[in-house]
């Protein structure tokens, strides 16, 4: 039963009349009556049910009374009995979602009658309704009351729950300092008890305050880590019955998994080689079932731990023994597990130390690594995943090894008469591990070559092709694009093949378009977008190759609609290139919805209402999904479900979900998706519903906050090695989401609340000069407040790298303004204005001026392609439109900044007509400079968005993206390149289609754009 | 490349490569986090070496409310398998199978009478896969999906309940051979 609020049922002692005036609400009549039996039968009872219906009228004061009633029952420390506990709690219902505590309320007085009487099943209910408001205090008191209650009984989980919140008490905020040492010590004393029983005793009854279950011992466990000494815990670990092994031989795998984590953040390698041996020679010898813990990640770190205890060449050699008698049964085991094995020799393979493997090491490079990544591939290379099972291997190979594995063993793999498709899906992975190598260091020559000039730009020779090359080489790569090309043209012209494709893992087809795609991205330049300031798309990549990356993913994609990867890579590019209703159409099928949203939406939303407000105009709030899923699983105070975990005696699952629910309500998604809402709103003149820091969902978040970011990059390909950046870093319109954007976005958005807030139209205070004296008092702490916020947020170490170039600015602009405002407001009109303020707005001044010039000149200067393949000057900057959008952001703020000073002059004026209160007259004259400017740049985003409206609505834009993509007439096919993408994607006549949905995405968005408010 | 471990909430955020497989339901947070809170041990992953999830298993233990004790539809104690899946790229490696089998153990070290789960009638990959386990149709739900998975002209869809005895059914009493020609109505299941 979840505890809510229907009304409460009264005594049945009530009398029928009162009994149905209350259930039909009919508030005036239970007044009235409940106050009679009051008098007569001098019940408390009654004066509680009128107070109650009192509550339920419009006035303020009778509104209030309840909360004055419960208030000196708290204080008195008087129990009350349930029904009146229940009555006042019903009528105090509404008070919880503002500044009333529960834990201060009626989490005292329900507590106190569980104490009073624990036995009874009504004291349960107390604590599901502490739980259920998370008054953690409340809740552990009652705890401790039916612990104490139902000591020794067969049902063990009022001990466990006793213990349980009084650990979740301890390490919560709702805990004072003072007591936290104290509950501290309570858990673990009392569940340091339950463990001796449990070791000393030879069998445990249900009625034993010992620990039973799996989730009460790794209950223990868990409070040991977080409150005992490392040694507590290595040594219990290693204990006869509650240690992991013995745990492990009653089927029990958790602990197991966690004692290790645990062990590995202390380097205590020695325990885990140990731990793992013994669980696996367990399985061995029957001590569970055989493959129980035969996971690979068991594999890894017994081979990790063997390589590095002090003797560490016999305990590999130990690793290599248990390895081996493993695959001797290998025959029984699932395919899963074969292939866990095989991964486990790959993985002990590489831990072994190089003088291990080989003592007479050649340059031949056919070294036992490379041996065993062939043995490997020879079983799994068809497999979809088994570019993603070596990668990391070959990653790790020398050059000699690299060269003996692409040019001997690969090729070798498949005999000349193999089958056909087998033939191709091994070339599809020759060609993907191709990719892998462009972005591996050891393919280029150590040493730089120190010639000054041209070269400087390629100082290595590349080992592969020899050509002069940086990473990845350039030659490289537009060989494997020829390559992949011809590979993918095989498949396509054979029937035969075509038919095979649908009994493969994966249509090989689709590794190919990747590895195309990304070499092409690679080749035109692209790289991950950094703080480096002023560089369009444009200017950083060829834009006919990164084209063309597009094309032919998107062509792919034709064939293969089902493809998450490439549908999710294809979203991002699109972003990038400003398509993003395109993106949009994209991204709807792959149905992000619910539970998933918090770690997949930032792949779309994030700065989406920065790159395409007019997404926002859609049929559908846009945001509205993800805004229901925090107010549906975030409306309560306590996590989802935690009743549930407790009635079910679920002890790990109540931390973790405590752990996730806290997360969940930090999440830098949650932020985004508010931010992003507000400024969409604000871009079309909307009303914000509240003001952000009202809103419920950031009730908990302030400066200390570290915001969570969970965003989920699994699904993308992924054909880098670990030497370089992933993937979507290349795809990013900007860093990803950060505790530091997250509070710079927050702080930003309640610095325009305040510049923004207007008094509710009828607000007309009697006391003027006192509301203007307190107002001015608040509009001061909070800009002093939220200026040194900024600062501090500004100023962290790692802020420059979680932030787009335009982003600074906005934020600094808005840390100064902030700043400004407090020297403004609070300069007396006597005295001198100090001269920060005019540093001040001079920073404003050229901060902002610097960004202006970064955008508006990426529109006069060329682009990198050649002069007669560029698109029209503005049109440089479709790809921009987060900075455009950034200069109207920081325009407004400084419009709304200046008019908010002179808004309270005036209204200082006319208050106190002597004038003497008022703004400086020299600040006066700087917010009217601030204004000035702030209107003219606001004019030219207008005028910017106009031309390129007034250009995309010129014709010859489908000639002008294909030029650019094929090259024009002249130039056509005489590069291998270019030749070699016309071929896959059936040439420029096949590709219009396509070109005509990119210029109409870029219609769309810019039709956005010029419905956007400029003031 | 695969662990097998028991469910933490965080795997939430990992879910991507099982569920944007248009095969598998996301359902809302509270519904994961319902069997996470009564049945952790039957929540159990697949994890990847990158911590991605590529199979889950999510199951219960219960018998019908005690309301339906003397309805010919009343459930004994036994094992529901409410959702099982395999990201695409890790299919046709057993994980599936292995998932299931843990379910089974669970089941059995619990006293269940059966196993026991939905399908929907058109899914005869994860048909064929469950026969292959020995699952077996129980019986046929008329309409149980609220929209048909291939045929959008379909408002609806029937299920197979499956079902598979566990060791405590020596006498196998809770299977039948002819299931598919027993119809019942989605309200009479639950
Ligand atoms: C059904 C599903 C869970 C199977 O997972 P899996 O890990 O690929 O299955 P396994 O490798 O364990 O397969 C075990 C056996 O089932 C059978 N099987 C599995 N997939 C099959 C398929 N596509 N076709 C035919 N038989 C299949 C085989 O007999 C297989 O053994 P084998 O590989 O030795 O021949 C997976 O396909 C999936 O996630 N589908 C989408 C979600 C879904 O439909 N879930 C079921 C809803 S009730």
């Amino acid at each position: 039963m979840s505890y809510r609020y229907g009304r409460p049922a009264l005594k049945s002692s009530v009398d029928v009349q009162l009994q149905t005036a209350f259930s039909d609400g009919n508030w005036s009549t239970v007044i009235r009556l409940a106050a009679k039996r009051a008098a007569t039968l001098k019940d408390p009872y009654y004066e509680a049910i009128r107070m109650c219906a009192e509550s339920q009228l419009d006035g303020t004061a009778e509104k209030c009374a309840v909360l004055a009633a419960v208030d000196d029952l708290v204080k008195t420390k008087k129990t009350a009995d349930i029904d009146t506990v229940e009555l006042y709690e019903w009528a105090c219902r509404d008070f919880f979602a503002f500044d009333v505590e529960y834990a201060d309320t009626l989490g005292p007085l329900r507590a106190r009658w569980a104490k009073a009487n624990p036995g009874s099943p009504l004291a349960l209910q107390c604590l599901q309704a502490c739980l259920d408001k998370w008054d953690l205090v409340s809740a552990q008191q009652i705890a401790t009351s039916l612990d104490k209650a139902y000591a020794n009984t067969a049902d063990r989980r009022y001990m466990f729950w006793n213990i349980t919140l009084t650990f979740l008490l301890s390490i919560s905020p709702q805990c004072t300092d003072a007591s936290r040492k104290v509950y501290s010590l309570l858990a673990i004393r009392q569940l340091e008890r339950a463990a001796d029983l449990t070791e000393n005793s030879a069998k445990l009854e249900p009625t034993d305050r010992g620990l039973l279950t799996e989730e009460e011992v790794c209950l223990y466990y868990r409070v040991l880590h977080s409150h005992g000494t490392k040694e507590e815990f290595v040594s219990r670990l290693k204990s006869p019955k509650l240690g992991a092994i013995s745990q492990l031989k009653e089927g029990r795998k958790l602990l197991f998994c966690e004692g290790l984590d645990a062990l590995e953040t202390w380097g205590e390698w020695e325990l885990i080689y140990n731990l793992c041996r013994e669980a696996l020679t367990l399985g061995l010898e029957g001590g569970t079932s055989p493959f129980f813990v035969c996971d690979l990640q068991i594999w890894r770190k017994l081979a990790s731990a063997a390589s590095k205890v002090p003797d560490s060449d016999s305990s590999l050699g130990e690793v290599q023994a248990v390895l081996k008698r493993y695959i001797e049964m290998k025959d029984t085991a699932s395919a899963m597990y074969k292939k866990n094995l095989s991964l486990a020799l790959l993985e002990t393979t590489f831990r072994l130390p190089a003088t291990a493997l080989n003592p007479n090491h050649d340059s031949t490079g056919l070294s036992p690594r490379v041996v065993q990544i062939g043995l490997f591939l020879d079983q799994y290379f068809e497999r979809l995943s088994a570019f993603d099972d070596v990668k990391g291997y070959v990653a790790e190979l020398g050059f000699d090894e690299v060269k003996r594995l692409m040019e001997d063993v690969l090729p070798k793999m498949l005999d000349e008469d193999a089958d056909t498709a087998r033939k191709t899906v091994l070339n599809a992975l020759e060609c993907r591990l191709r990719y892998l190598l462009t972005t591996c260091p050891q393919t280029l020559s150590p040493q730089p070559s120190v010639v000054d000039g041209p070269t400087q730009d390629k100082p290595f020779q590349c080992r592969l092709c020899t050509n002069p090359a940086s990473l990845p080489c350039e030659s490289c790569l537009r060989k494997l694009i020829v390559d992949a090309s011809n590979a993918y043209k095989q498949i396509s012209g054979d029937k035969a093949l075509l038919d095979a494709i649908p009994r493969l893992d994966k249509d090989p087809r689709l590794d190919l378009a990747l590895v195309l795609g990304t070499s092409l991205l690679k080749l035109s330049g692209l790289r991950p977008r950094t703080t480096d300031v002023g560089h369009s798309l444009w200017q950083a990549v060829e834009p006919g190759l990164f084209l063309q990356a597009v094309l032919l993913l998107d062509a792919q994609l034709k064939e293969t609609p089902g493809d998450t990867e490439l549908r999710l890579l294809l979203v991002q590019l699109y972003l990038l290139l400003g398509c993003a209703s395109y993106a949009h159409q994209l991204w709807t099928p792959l149905d992000v919805k619910r539970t998933i949203q918090d770690a997949l939406s930032p792949l779309f939303f994030d700065r989406i209402s920065t790159l395409s407000p007019g997404l926002f105009h859609g049929s559908r709030p846009l945001m509205e999904p993800l805004r229901s899923f925090y107010n549906h699983n975030l409306g309560d105070k306590s996590p989802v479900r935690i009743w549930d975990a407790f009635l079910a005696g679920s002890y790990t699952s109540i931390l973790d979900m405590t752990k996730h629910d806290g997360n969940l309500r930090r999440s830098c998604t949650l932020m985004m998706a508010l931010v992003e809402d507000r400024r969409a709103i604000r871009c079309y003149g909307g009303k914000v519903d509240c003001e952000i820091e009202e809103h419920p969902l950031t009730e908990n978040i302030d400066d200390d906050t570290t915001m969570v970011n969970k965003t989920d990059y699994g699904p993308f390909p992924n054909l880098e090695s670990f030497h370089g950046p992933p993937i979507h870093e290349y795809l990013r319109l900007g860093p990803g989401l950060s505790n530091e954007r997250s509070h710079l976005a927050f702080l930003s958005e309640q610095y325009l609340d305040l510049l923004l807030y207007k008094p509710p139209k009828d607000y007309k205070p009697s006391k003027q000069t006192e509301v203007a004296l307190r107002d001015r008092e608040y509009t001061l702490e909070t800009l002093s407040r939220l200026s040194s916020s900024l600062t501090d947020f500004l100023h962290q170490p790692a802020t420059p790298s979680r932030l787009t170039a335009s982003e600074t600015t906005y934020y600094t602009v808005l840390s100064l303004l902030s700043a400004t405002l407090l020297i403004a407001l609070s300069t007396p009109r006597s005295d001198a204005v100090p001269k920060t303020l005019s540093l001040l707005t001079g920073s404003i001044k050229s901060a902002f001026a610097s960004l202006r010039t970064d955008f508006f000149s990426l529109s006069t200067s060329s682009t990198s392609a050649t002069k007669n393949k560029s698109l029209p000057g503005a049109c440089a900057t479709f790809t921009e439109m987060p900075t455009l959008s950034a200069i109207r952001d920081t325009a407004l703020a400084i419009k709304h900044s200046a008019a908010f000073v002179l808004a309270c002059h005036d209204k200082e004026l006319a208050r106190d007509r002597s004038g003497r209160s008022g703004v400086h007259r020299d600040v006066l004259a700087e917010m009217r400079v601030l204004d000035l400017t702030a209107g003219k740049a606001l004019a030219e985003v207008k005028g910017h968005v106009l031309r390129l409206k007034e250009a995309l609505g010129e014709g010859g834009w489908l000639d002008r993206v294909l030029d650019l993509v094929f090259g024009g007439e002249e130039e056509e096919g005489d590069d291998e390149v270019t030749r070699a993408v016309e071929e896959v994607v059936g040439g420029r006549g096949a590709a219009e289609e396509w070109a005509g949905r990119v210029v109409e995405s870029w219609r769309e968005g810019v039709k956005g754009w010029g419905m956007v408010r400029m003031e | 490349m695969a662990n097998f471990r028991r469910f933490r909430p965080d795997d939430l955020n990992k879910l991507s490569k099982c569920n944007l497989d248009p095969f598998t339901e996301t359902y809302e947070l509270g519904f994961y986090l319902q069997y996470y809170a009564k049945w952790p041990a039957l929540f159990q992953v697949a994890e990847d070496q990158h911590g991605n999830i590529i199979g889950y298993i999510m199951g219960k233990l219960e018998s019908s409310p005690d309301v339906y004790r003397f309805s010919e539809h009343y459930l004994p104690w036994h094992a529901h398998i409410t959702a099982v899946t395999v990201a695409p790229e890790a299919r046709r490696l057993g994980i599936g199978k292995l998932l299931t089998e843990q379910l089974e153990v669970a089941a059995d070290a619990n006293d269940a009478w059966f196993v026991d789960l939905f399908v929907r009638v058109t899914n005869h990959k994860a048909i064929t896969f469950y026969k292959n386990m020995g699952y077996s149709v129980f019986r046929v739900v008329k309409d149980y999906y609220g929209e048909h998975s291939t045929d959008p002209s379909l408002s609806s869809e029937d299920a197979y309940d499956m079902r598979k005895p566990m060791k405590r059914d020596v006498k196998r009493e809770h299977v039948r051979d002819d299931g598919e020609k027993h119809e019942v109505d989605p309200s009479d299941v639950w």
